[in-house]
């Protein structure tokens, strides 16, 4: 693995992944949330927990681009991001059990699954763009793997 | 498709074990965050689409990067994808008022639930190549 792309390819996952977040969860459907607003934490109480999001998103970035590296070896914005869609596709599953059990607004659930996919499709094709190994590697892990 | 049954069955049979009975004392610290059960029938549904479709992806991702290293392959991608979901877990527990110890008991089952899950559908399933060899 070469782990000098893999921590740009990390980095850059989880900027973007934060920002999206900011922007799509925090900013966009905010109106939406507050229609439930016994579900939330109060500003200083979300204060306090911060360092969870933080850290949060740093492990789902880190194992999203394991992911890529590990099992997309050609890399390539296409392939990872299609891999990124299918670990979506279990946020969204989970999603869908979320709003089962707790009160959420059909609203919030669209929202949250939507924001999923393109969270992580976008994550996905960054990392796949940037995390390409040398050409001798991939040769060497297809005829290993042939 | 056999893959995809059998780790239905048991993420839902996991599922109303841990939720359903296990945790139940714990869900019932925080009452206002969940719906009444009566709702929750009502919407029984999405629990079962949604655990279809975590199964889908599950086996789609594995069919797709790891198919024929077996068990311990899929083992490895069930510890994979549930350390991404306990990133998912940390963020909803900054912006929710869960106990912390719902996170830490939800991360732990899901941990054993995703090395079970992926364990049935490495051992399950195989790809056309070695199936025809």
């Amino acid at each position: 693995m070469d782990w000098k792309k893999f921590f740009v390819a990390f980095v850059a996952a989880f900027g973007f992944i934060f920002l999206f977040g900011f922007l799509w969860y925090g900013k966009l459907m905010h109106g939406a949330h507050q229609e439930v607003p016994i579900l939330w934490r109060t500003e200083a109480d979300f204060g306090n927990h911060f360092s969870s999001l933080v850290f949060g998103h740093i492990v789902m970035a880190f194992f999203l681009t394991l992911l890529c590296a590990r099992f997309v070896p050609a890399g390539g914005p296409g392939a990872c991001a299609t891999l990124a869609i299918l670990v979506a596709l279990i946020y969204a599953g989970a999603d869908l059990i979320t709003f089962a059990v707790q009160p959420l607004t059909t609203k919030i659930l669209c929202g949250w699954i939507v924001g999923d996919l393109i969270q992580f499709a976008i994550a996905g094709a960054i990392i796949g763009a940037i995390y390409k190994p040398a050409p001798a590697h991939i040769t060497f892990v297809k005829e290993r793997s042939s | 498709m056999l893959a995809f049954v059998a780790a239905y069955i048991f993420i839902f049979a996991w599922g109303w074990l841990l939720n359903g009975v296990f945790l139940k004392d714990v869900y019932a610290q925080t009452p206002n965050l969940w719906r009444p059960q009566s709702e929750m029938m009502s919407l029984f549904h999405w629990i079962i689409i949604g655990q279809a479709l975590i199964v889908f992806a599950f086996v789609m991702i594995y069919a797709s990067g790891f198919a024929g290293g077996g068990v311990l392959a899929g083992i490895r991608l069930g510890v994979l994808l549930e350390i991404a979901a306990v990133g998912m877990r940390l963020g909803f527990y900054a912006v929710q008022p869960f106990p912390g110890k719902l996170v830490f008991y939800g991360s732990v089952s899901g941990l054993i639930e995703m090395i079970i899950v992926g364990a049935i559908v490495g051992a399950i399933y195989k790809p056309a190549t070695i199936r025809t060899a």
